[in-house]
């Protein structure tokens, strides 16, 4: 903007307010580092390579939930991802305008639908469905990994459908008409110069659905079974998905973080915790915001 | 021959992928509406628990999260506004690229984690117990990107003309922004504070150690140890134990309850959002 510039009480007021803000979000940073420094000091790297977590023997290792939280995460992006941008495929290179529109305002709604809700549908239906389509295996229950996933994966089939769909609206009308008049088909036009090029805004689109799936808590805390130290025998094996397990969102939710609250070295894991999911969910959540907004030079 | 079957298949795999996520969502909100209709009456929404949830209605639970959604408003209004004109006016074009990173990060913050700060800040530091001031403070900061995104994209929307004409007439900066900008920009932050209140509104896992309790809370009067019922956590914690009956179809009336609200607030944003790309207007 144009104008004289100076110190003015607007300027002051919207200063005053935005430091306010940013310093609210250095000092999460900093509580978070501060308030978790006992238990590194006691387990050092062990906290994130430690199979163990008991507390009442002062015993914190992450493990068992860091391959809760993958676990889930991959069962909810091997069921969302081809879904969704397959159907963004859909309504971004076949739809008209109009009925585009209109998929893409239904599902940013539905993207909607709040966690605890999705938590309430897995609890009184989807458990029981996985249950009986798992019984084969004998799972103890239907809580398992595999449930928390499939539920997740619902969860952000939205995000990543809406997401891949901005994506390939962003490949110029002018590619797509060219890659015509050489004589491709609107398939072969969508394969060869809409994915191409639409590439890393798809990536983002997971990306950032990841990044949500890894911080969600509720619903995966209804169906997930919340069962400590299972760390699986055989780690690349699709058997510990039909066991209960626990992320590290889940753990945060639980009751543990009332019990800790008056332990210093228990409080200290928890956040802790809270630490190391922070700085997963921002690495991913970081890489895919970059790879949205980088532009398509090609 | 080969083109043409890889060209069908394809219209067809994608069409395929389409329907079955649109049918998926779909059955869930018709699974919802299915089951919690019946519970839905006037004396659902004016009565007080009763029994664990298994009668009565939710009033103190929608009055709970009025409170906090109201906060969070009072809350983020300001805040988005003061950064979205950093954003816009005072930073230098190097700097708003960062501002808009950290923004996206906060958005990416998993909200158990702003439950775990407030318990930090509200209940630790300053021993407010469980209150719905923290709850209305965190989902605010929560809502914060959200609110801001569509407050820049407001203002950067906004001809340049607009401001070298008010500049011509000699206003100051601040004058400008008083009399071009906010009036401007009034649109992204009734859609972004509608966006996110809708986000807000679900959300359980920042409030449920820092503001609200299951039952026995009416209107809070105080700050310290006050809390209040919400939809969320209620549903939250009768989902965990809901064999009797009666409590599920109350559970599911107000699973259905909290669907309506958030669709509401929604679809209400939805007319300035489909007319963001068009100019800014002129009065």
């Amino acid at each position: 903007m144009t104008g004289r510039r100076r110190w003015s009480l607007t300027k002051w007021v919207s200063g005053t307010f935005s430091v306010f803000a940013l310093l609210a979000l250095a000092a999460l940073l900093v509580l978070f580092i501060r308030q978790s420094l006992p238990v590194w000091r006691q387990e050092g790297w062990g906290f994130l390579t430690g199979k163990r977590w008991f507390y009442r023997q002062e015993e914190f290792g992450l493990a068992p939930m860091l391959h809760g939280t993958v676990a889930v995460a991959l069962v909810a992006l091997g069921l969302a991802a081809p879904l969704g941008i397959g159907a963004a495929i859909f309504t971004a290179e076949f739809l008209s305008t109009r009925l585009r529109l209109i998929v893409k305002v239904a599902i940013e709604l539905l993207a909607g639908i709040p966690s605890v809700v999705y938590g309430l549908l897995g609890i009184l239906l989807l458990r029981d469905w996985v249950y009986e389509a798992m019984e084969r295996f004998e799972p103890l229950s239907g809580d398992t990994l595999l449930t928390g996933g499939i539920l997740l994966g619902v969860m952000i089939l939205p995000t990543i459908m809406t997401l891949s769909d901005d994506a390939l609206r962003t490949v110029p009308a002018s590619q797509r008409l060219a890659a015509r008049a050489l004589g491709l088909n609107s398939t072969e036009t969508v394969l060869h110069v809409s994915l191409r090029q639409a590439l890393p805004g798809l990536v983002a689109a997971i990306l950032l659905a990841v990044g949500r799936a890894c911080g969600e808590m509720i619903a995966v805390f209804l169906v997930v079974g919340r069962q400590d130290n299972q760390w699986p025998d055989k780690l690349f094996s699709a058997k510990p998905l039909l066991e209960a397990g626990q992320t590290l969102s889940t753990k945060l939710g639980s009751s543990e973080t009332n019990i800790a609250y008056g332990d210093p070295l228990h409080w200290a894991a928890m956040v802790a915790l809270g630490l190391v999911l922070l700085a997963l969910v921002t690495f991913i959540t970081a890489i895919g915001v970059r790879l949205q907004r980088s532009p398509h030079e090609t | 021959m080969r083109r043409k079957f890889i060209h069908h298949f394809f219209r067809l795999a994608t069409g395929l992928c389409a329907a079955a996520a649109c049918a998926v969502l779909g059955l869930i909100v018709w699974a919802i509406v299915k089951r919690g209709w019946p519970a839905i009456n006037w004396r659902f929404f004016t009565e007080q628990i009763l029994l664990v949830g298994a009668d009565g209605g939710i009033f103190y639970n929608l009055l709970g999260t009025g409170i906090l959604l109201v906060t969070a408003f009072c809350v983020s209004a300001p805040v988005a506004l003061s950064l979205a004109l950093l954003h816009g006016v005072y930073l230098p074009p190097k700097r708003r690229g960062t501002l808009a990173l950290l923004l996206y990060i906060l958005n990416g913050v998993p909200s158990i984690l702003f439950g775990i700060f407030g318990m930090i800040v509200f209940v630790q530091f300053l021993g407010w117990g469980k209150s719905w001031l923290t709850g209305g403070i965190l989902l605010g900061f929560m809502i914060l990107p959200t609110v801001t995104i569509a407050l820049m994209e407001r203002i950067s929307a906004i001809p340049r003309k607009f401001g070298e004409a008010a500049a011509a007439l000699g206003l100051r900066e601040s004058q400008i922004i008083r009399a071009v900008i906010l009036p401007q920009s009034v649109g992204g932050l009734v859609t972004g504070s509608l966006l996110g209140l809708a986000r807000a509104a679900g959300e359980t896992a920042p409030i449920m150690f820092t503001a609200t309790i299951f039952a026995g809370a009416t209107m809070p009067s105080g700050i310290k140890e006050s809390p209040v019922l919400s939809l969320p956590y209620h549903i939250f914690i009768l989902a965990q134990d809901s064999f009797d009956p009666a409590v599920g179809s109350k559970l599911w009336g107000t699973a259905l309850t909290l669907l309506m609200l958030v669709f509401l607030l929604s679809l209400a944003a939805l007319p300035a959002r489909l007319k963001l790309k068009q100019p800014a207007h002129h009065d």
